[in-house]
């Protein structure tokens, strides 16, 4: 069966690309606006800044990889197409980090979960942040407009028996449940969306945003890594970039960037580590303050056969204890499954020899919810912090008492779904706690359970953060529409000017809010050009 | 700037200068092509993929290799920090002075019987030094990782990629 490639075309079509890793000499590229990086924020902002006319140069350090390159094999998908070959992990190794590095960013492959942000938490950064013109309301055209540009509705779909396991299980209980919107248009429903989409179902911003920015004029530059932002007097003077080879590695041939406007969307971590590498204004220390959502995983095993790695791979979402204390109180925790392909499985769980053995013989009755801390509300999960070392960065990531509390927490919930779901046993992803055969037997190991760092799994594929959006410059780095406070053409689009997490799964929240703030900049600087 | 790495652990720190001696080669070399990781591998995969091998000799080795070959493949797409940090610890595990260290014994690794083996990783797994749970935790991650990434592996876990997309 042959699937129509669009990267394929639109590179036959004469799209403006370039592979960085095939120049063998340093060159220089001048646009009205350089975009650093094309994940949900780049992707969106080069769009919209195309269209209203603009010369848009993006700059991404991942490779430009189409449907062709998606084998549905995590040993070619991580190394390819996931930050440190997802790898990734905090500085003290207690949780692991999944973020994208190719073209499209995380995009590419995320797992489609679209949620618009939720009210809570948009109230919570009026309140507390100094964000303005950001509600419910105002929000909602541009989430109106992302949603049906990357084809986002409700999955009418039978969910997997991995989320059905969770929507049975929320029912038994009585707990609250919703079926999830996801970003596909002619979903094959095969559960590969980690592996990027082998059949260019998933509106990622590979396959919507960036052709269409390219089909306008846009150009791409892949394998290219911004490493310094220069400055002077309040203004960016321009970007310098290094060229890395298909191995990501430095190759030592520079290119370096001019435009009027530069806009940084290279995600949380890479935004404010790049502006930390730039020595960019900071006076008040608050670049690098980054939020994981830490998730806990609990694996089921069931008598039925569950195949958690086939179709959709999230579907059914449950919100039960997410806002339960408010959101300035205990820990709340979102509830997702997530999909079950083996080196993730064989890593993100416990032990090895016989009993890993066991559970892998298991893999087809494994069922594995994810519990999402919601961080950033308040002390009990104050979030990481970025640092700068001889090579690159790290992330400081303490995991306090009040982050163990509500993991217990989440622990319980998650078992007690799994055995209303009819799970046979029960294995919180925490060394040693026993094999749990019931919900009594696990509240009771459970509640006197000894959670801590790296006996206890965690990880997560949510970053943000890092490079706060408000209006106070105490708290914020950039304003409510993304425009540095320190210098005058630098804006910042993508999931490091949230003030805190979400609570949700990130990707529309970008989207909408990328939308906005790029329209408004194309707005301002229309004139300036036209 | 100090030195970030995988052994700067105040234990391994102050039993070194208590001895007298530097524990850190000044260079050590990335181990993906190294004989030795290789062989030290080879005893450390059957203990972690212990129920998941083939019992009959011959099969057992070829997928023992082809484990030890996707670990090489794993080991060279990591960032180079990482592999600094394996190649430390792999060199610590040769050296006589870093295993007694480690693992309490200076017979080498190869040279141990399996039981020897899961009782240093026991330690390693349970023990209160963070940087021995993560020398378990990054062996451990590095050889599942390698052997469920081979699709030759999967039959034992009823996994198959769909085959509507192969040639
Ligand atoms: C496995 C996985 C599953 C996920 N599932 C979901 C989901 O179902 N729903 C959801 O809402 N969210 C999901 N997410 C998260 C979501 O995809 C991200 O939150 C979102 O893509 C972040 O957008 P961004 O623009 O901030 O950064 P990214 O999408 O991460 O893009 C940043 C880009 O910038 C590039 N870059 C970084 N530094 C530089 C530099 N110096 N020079 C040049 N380029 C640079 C990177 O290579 C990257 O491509 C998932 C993420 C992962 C990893």
């Amino acid at each position: 069966m042959s699937i129509s490639d669009p990267i394929e075309n639109g590179l036959k079509g004469g799209w403006l690309h370039i592979d960085a890793s095939t120049l063998q000499v340093s060159r220089h590229f001048e646009a009205d606006v350089v975009i650093v990086g094309t994940g949900a924020g780049g992707g969106v902002a080069a769009d919209i800044l195309t269209q209203a006319g603009l010369k848009v140069i993006m700059i991404e350090a991942g490779a430009l990889k189409s449907s062709k390159d998606f084998d549905m094999e995590e040993r070619t998908a991580y190394p390819n197409l996931y930050q440190q070959a997802a790898s990734m992990k905090t500085a003290d190794k207690g949780i692991s980090i999944f973020q994208g590095r190719t073209v499209g960013g995380a995009t590419t492959i995320n797992w489609t979960t679209s949620i618009r942000t939720p009210e809570p938490t948009l109230d919570f950064w009026a309140k507390e942040k100094s964000v303005v013109g950001l509600d419910t309301q105002s929000l909602a055209p541009w989430f109106d407009t992302m949603e049906q540009q990357l084809n986002i509705s409700t999955w009418l779909y039978e969910p997997n028996r991995n989320n059905g396991a969770l929507l049975e299980g929320c029912n038994k209980l009585g707990w609250q449940s919703t079926v999830i919107k996801r970003n596909v248009k002619g979903c094959w429903n095969t559960g590969y969306c980690g592996m990027g989409c082998p059949v260019n179902a998933k509106q990622s911003m590979l396959v919507t945003t960036i052709p269409s920015a390219l089909d306008a004029g846009a150009q791409l530059i892949s394998r290219a890594k911004v490493m310094q932002i220069e400055h002077s007097e309040g203004k960016v003077t321009g970007l310098k970039a290094q060229v890395v080879n298909t191995n990501f590695e430095p190759r030592g041939t520079t290119l370096t960037f001019s435009a009027k406007h530069y806009i940084l969307s290279a995600g949380a971590i890479h935004t404010p580590a790049l502006l930390m590498r730039s020595n960019t204004p900071d006076p008040f220390e608050l670049l690098g303050r980054t939020f994981l959502h830490p998730s806990l995983l609990s694996g089921g095993i069931y008598d039925e056969q569950i195949k958690g790695h086939s179709g959709a791979p999230q579907s059914i979402y449950s919100d039960e204890f997410v806002w339960r204390d408010g959101a300035s109180g205990d820990l709340g925790y979102k509830l997702e499954v997530a999909p079950v392909h083996p080196v993730l499985v064989a890593s993100k769980t416990l032990g090895y020899g016989q009993s890993h053995a066991e559970l892998m013989k298991n893999f087809n009755r494994m069922q594995v919810v994810i519990a999402l801390i919601r961080d950033g509300f308040n002390e009990q999960c104050p979030g990481g912090q970025v640092r700068l070392t001889d090579s690159g960065f790290a992330l400081d990531y303490p995991l306090t008492d009040g982050f163990w509390q509500g993991a217990k927490r989440a622990f319980l919930s998650m078992a007690e779904l799994q055995f209303a779901a009819g799970a046979k046993q029960v294995r919180p992803m925490t060394e040693g706690l026993p094999q749990l055969n019931s919900w009594a037997e696990a509240k009771a190991e459970i509640e006197t359970a000894d959670l801590g760092l790296l006996r206890t799994v965690v990880a997560s594929a949510h970053v943000m953060g890092g490079c706060p959006m408000g209006e106070d410059r105490l708290i914020s780095m950039v304003n409510s529409e993304g425009s540095s406070h320190y210098l005058e053409n630098l804006s910042v689009m993508d999931g490091s000017v949230f003030p805190t997490s979400l609570g949700a799964n990130p990707q529309l929240s970008i989207y909408a809010l990328v939308a906005r703030n790029a329209s408004l900049l194309a707005q301002r600087l229309k004139p300036v050009v036209g | 700037m100090q030195r970030r790495t995988f052994l700067t652990g105040a234990f391994v720190g102050t039993a070194a200068l208590a001895l007298g001696v530097n524990l850190y080669p000044n260079k050590v070399e990335a181990p993906a092509e190294d004989l030795y990781s290789r062989l030290l591998f080879s005893v450390l995969v059957p203990v972690f993929l212990d129920g998941m091998l083939p019992e009959v000799a011959k099969p057992r080795e070829i997928v023992i290799n082809r484990t030890l070959d996707a670990i090489s493949e794993a080991i060279k797409v990591l960032p180079s920090e990482q592999q600094q940090e394996l190649a430390e610890l792999l060199g610590q595990l040769e050296s006589r002075l870093g295993l007694l260290l480690l693992s309490g014994s200076v017979t080498p690794l190869i040279m141990r019987q399996p039981q020897q083996l899961i009782s240093m990783l026991e330690s390693w797994r349970f023990h209160y030094l963070q940087l021995l749970q993560t020398a378990y935790l990054g062996l451990r991650e590095l050889v599942m990782a390698s052997y469920y990434a081979c699709p030759e592996h999967w039959g034992g876990i009823g996994y198959a990629k769909p085959s509507f997309l192969l040639k």
